[in-house]
């Protein structure tokens, strides 16, 4: 059999392959990360690369920073607090009543986190800022004291990172909630059980795993968000630990030091964050919570059903519906206020941000990149989660590891290391558009990696090795077995990193360079720079393009998910 | 079945199989196996979840990779731990039929069969004669452009066949093929398998833990236990003359009788045992080694069951009926003999009552030794 004598002839082919790609993706994620702590132990001259001393006054220093440490853990927390409630709450509501059209609500669920913390900022700035927000003129006129609600307070921070992360709240607890088996609280009522005492005594003990590996997740990403503790926060100097980073790089002289071991401590906190909640999800408390799906027993509840519609209602209005309106309303007005004039009213903010060079560039290299991202994002990021869950190659544990890095680590944080570490990169992309693709990639691996995993985990893996069988060399399984049945995976990754990178800010806002400037920082810059009702403008353009670039995608997608003989 | 014989010739290997052992991590799943299947066999390995019987059959596909020992297709090794040798599963000349079915959802039935031939690089109008006989042997001729994901179980499995045997494998593998379908269907597929493989000759290994099965269509079992061999033999070999107690009570069921041995009771060149409770039994030694304790295996269907006493000289005892279940074609009696419970299961005709007084009787040769 010459078939056999030529197959014994040792061929590295994937092997090699894989292990190129993956340790490239490792370096990718390490090299910025070792850029960082090296740039926190610097101890010399703050501006020499490489540092000429190195030593731990940085962190030593840190106590003077203590209340922006308090800030921000006080400000995690009442964002965690209320997220966490809103997540149980439509979690419960959606997944375990018979709350009228449940189906639909459920997908409008993930509306919130479409809105992006930045939106939400700039409309409930617009909405509740001491002296000008609408909702205190309103009060002012109906006769109140000074003003009614404060965003820019601690509270008001996190009240508007909170709607944004309900979502993610309500997806991962509604999760666990669907996937609980109903005869455990069945069982519970057959016993003698009532409703209430199966909800405390089986439903709360079962569910809290997953509520706490959420909580400890939301907690883990608040500690780390940027855009509304930038917004509504600068202006009265109320800082977080990103901001205050990010105001240690931009001012002069910068102190990138002392920023980097902020970094490197938030890193440390978050990534024992995510540690404890990854041992979570793995622990054998989950055991009697399968990974088979059941079709959730809705609960009765009667009369209930219309006030909890009611909620899940309120909810969406107040985190995706009043910050739209608010900026739509803002970005017609001369003037932005609460009370509409017919005189007021103006298209001169779309004209104007339509004309500036400045946002048309930036819009386009925003599309641009996240074109570019998504696509290589997408063969990128599907070829990794092929090797980590498929191949079976030795090592592919700690690549994995690795790759999930970012997940811990704020975008900020991350691209200040990837600032000093590609300045000394001897090929000139920083600056460029480049960068901020590199970044891109980077920052987004956890999240590309998540959503092509989950849908390769569902499918068998004979259904590679029944090729395989057949006598198809890898490459030929790849492209007609593989590929295909990971279609809707991969293109469900391709519109998550397109939207990702268009709207991306905290790497962004750092690496951007003067000659590829991108869309989300030039909102900030006008934001701080120019007036409120140009930068409602810009940002509704922005989600527009989003949106019109995404109905385009998803029809021509649609068309290349049909299957043959379909 | 209208279809002639195979388009281009059937090529059937030999497989050999030696000292193989694989290991996941710390666990050994296979501790040093060694088997041949002959070209043209059709052996099954036959065993609990756990017993390795996957795991070998998937060494030899090639999807699992050994910890030692060495696999041989038709004389050439396709793994060896010394010299080191690892042909990639596609390059083995293998097929193989997975319990999953493993049918690409996004492929027409057409398509799913052609897999193989196209990765062969046959021509267009070469692979449709092909498809067209596979698919006419497995009996969906007509469901070429339907759509894989569009089928039944049964439907599925058939596609999974006609997909392994489409290309003319040298070897044909089953990794438990049956075991998601439905007992009726299960029965009829069993059938189907058994005169495929007469058809195209080709060589299979099989796996399954369900004895009805392996005893239907096997020309040899193997009889596996903790990742090694317990006994190889016919499926007439392995049900008439368990080696043991494992394969004895795994494979249908047995009333295992333990006793001392009487060789001055001995004749005919029977072994004769006295058991705790008194009885004597006689029984075959089949020429393996009787000690002093030993041990003998006799199917419940081998025991007979009458009221009046059997005119035999031997193996005639009194017994008592405790329990009657009625299962259908058989009765099955719990009886007390000796002291102790025993199980006897009779065709159903002229029923004894729970509480009756009656004789049992057995066949010396029935009563086969046992080697622990």
């Amino acid at each position: 059999m010459d078939d056999l004598a030529r197959a014994r002839r040792f061929r590295p082919g994937p092997r090699l392959v894989s292990l190129l790609v993956g340790g490239a993706a490792a370096v990718l994620v390490l090299y910025p990360i070792a850029f960082l702590i090296q740039a926190s132990l610097s101890t010399g001259d703050p501006q020499a690369r490489p540092p000429d001393a190195y030593g731990l006054d940085n962190f030593a220093d840190l106590p003077r920073y203590g209340h922006i440490f308090g800030n921000t853990v006080a400000v995690a927390v009442a964002a965690t607090a209320m997220a966490i409630v809103l997540g149980f709450v439509m979690g419960w509501i959606l997944s375990r009543t018979n709350v009228p059209g449940r189906g639909t609500l459920e997908q409008l669920m993930a509306l919130p986190y479409y809105v992006t913390p930045l939106m939400g900022a700039l409309a409930w700035s617009l909405i509740g800022s001491p002296s000008g927000g609408f909702l205190n003129q309103v009060w002012r006129a109906l006769g109140g004291e000074a003003h009614l609600i404060d965003v820019t307070t601690p509270y008001g921070i996190a009240w508007v990172m909170a709607l944004f992360e309900g979502s993610v709240a309500f997806v991962m607890i509604g999760a666990v909630m669907k996937s609980m088996d109903p005869a455990l609280e069945e069982a519970s009522q057959v016993l003698g059980a009532g409703r209430l005492r199966t909800m405390l005594r089986i439903t709360l003990p079962l569910v809290m795993p997953g509520v706490l590996g959420a909580a400890i997740f939301v907690f883990a990403e608040m500690l780390g968000s940027f855009s509304a503790a930038l917004v509504l926060g600068l202006p009265s100097r109320f800082y977080v630990v990103t901001t205050a980073m990010y105001q240690l790089v931009s001012q002069y002289p910068p102190q990138f030091p002392r920023a980097a071991a902020m970094g490197v401590s938030l890193f440390a906190v978050m990534f024992a964050m995510v540690y404890v909640y990854r041992r979570i999800v793995q622990a054998g408390s989950y055991a009697t919570i399968t990974g088979k799906a059941f079709r959730a027993r809705a609960m009765d509840v009667g009369g209930l059903r219309w006030p909890l519609l009611a909620v899940c209602g309120a909810y969406l209005a107040i985190a995706v519906l009043l910050p739209i309106v608010t900026l739509a309303y803002a970005s017609v007005q001369r003037l932005a206020t609460a009370f509409p004039r017919a005189d007021n009213f103006t298209l001169a903010n779309y004209q104007t941000a339509l004309s500036l060079d400045a946002v048309r560039t930036a819009l386009w290299d925003s599309l641009l990149l996240g074109f570019g991202t998504a696509s290589i994002g997408v063969l990128l990021m599907g070829f990794l989660a092929w090797m980590i869950y498929r191949s079976r190659l030795p090592g592919v544990g700690v690549i994995e590891y690795v790759l999930m890095f970012p997940q811990a680590v704020p975008r900020l944080v991350f691209a200040f290391g990837m600032l000093w570490a590609w300045l000394i990169f001897p090929i000139p992309i920083y600056g460029t558009l480049w960068l901020l693709l590199i970044a891109y990639l980077t920052v987004f691996l956890p999240l590309g990696l998540r959503t092509i995993a989950g849908v390769m985990l569902q499918i068998d893996r004979s259904l590679e090795e029944s090729a395989q069988m057949c006598g198809a060399s890898w490459g030929y399984r790849m492209r007609t077995v593989t590929m295909p049945l990971l279609r809707p995976g991969l293109i469900a990754a391709w519109l998550l990193l397109f939207v990702a990178s268009v709207r991306e800010l905290g790497a962004s806002i750092l690496l951007m360079g003067p000659k590829a400037k991108v869309i989300t920082p030039t909102i900030v810059e006008s934001w701080f720079s120019t007036s409120t009702e140009l930068t409602a403008a810009m940002a509704l353009l922005q989600t527009l393009a989003v949106g019109v670039a995404l109905v385009l995608l998803f029809t021509v997608a649609r068309r290349a998910a049909q299957h043959p003989g379909e | 079945m209208s279809a002639g014989p195979p388009p281009g010739a059937a090529r059937t290997a030999s497989i050999e199989i030696r000292d193989l052992v694989v290991r996941y991590g710390q666990v050994v799943a296979v501790r040093g196996v060694t088997f041949a299947v002959a070209a043209g066999e059709h052996v099954t390995l036959l065993g609990p979840s756990g017993c390795g019987k996957t795991t070998t059959l998937r060494a030899i596909a090639g999807l699992e990779q050994p910890a030692s020992g060495e696999i041989r297709i038709d004389g050439s090794p396709v793994f060896s731990s010394s010299p080191r040798v690892q042909v990639p599963p596609e390059r083995r000349g293998l097929s193989m039929v997975f319990q999953s079915y493993a049918i690409w959802p996004h492929m027409t039935v057409f398509d799913n069969v052609a897999y193989g031939l196209r990765v062969r690089k046959l021509t267009e109008p070469e692979i449709a004669e092909r498809v067209g006989w596979a698919l006419d042997l497995v009996q969906l001729g007509a469901l070429g452009t339907r759509s894989a994901s569009k089928l039944s179980g049964g439907q599925q499995q058939r596609v999974a066949l006609a997909r392994a045997f489409v290309f003319s494998p040298a070897v044909l593998l089953f990794d438990e093929p049956l075991s998601n379908l439905d007992a009726k269907l299960r029965a009829e597929m069993r059938l189907e398998i058994k005169e495929l493989q007469r058809r195209l000759g080709i060589t299979s290994v099989y796996v399954t833990h369900d004895l009805e099965e392996a005893l239907a269509i096997s020309d040899r079992i193997i009889v596996m236990r903790d990742g090694v061999i317990e006994q190889i033999g016919t499926p007439a070999e392995i049900y008439d003359l368990p080696r043991n107690t494992f394969v004895a009570d795994f494979v249908g069921s047995a009333n295992l009788i333990h006793g001392r041995r009487r060789p001055d009771l001995e004749r005919d060149g029977l072994v004769a045992l006295e058991t705790p409770g008194g009885a004597i039994v006689h029984g075959a030694a089949h020429g393996r080694r009787v000690g002093p304790e030993s041990l003998f295996s006799v199917r419940t269907v081998h025991v007979h069951l009458s009221r009046a006493r059997p005119a035999t000289p031997v193996n005639v005892w009194p017994a008592t009926v405790r329990r009657r279940v009625f299962q259908g074609d058989l009765t099955q009696y719990h009886v007390e003999w000796d002291g102790r419970p025993l199980v006897v299961r009779q065709v159903t005709t002229d029923p004894v009552a729970e509480g009756e007084a009656v004789y049992l009787s057995v066949e010396p040769r029935h009563c086969v030794l046992l080697e622990d």
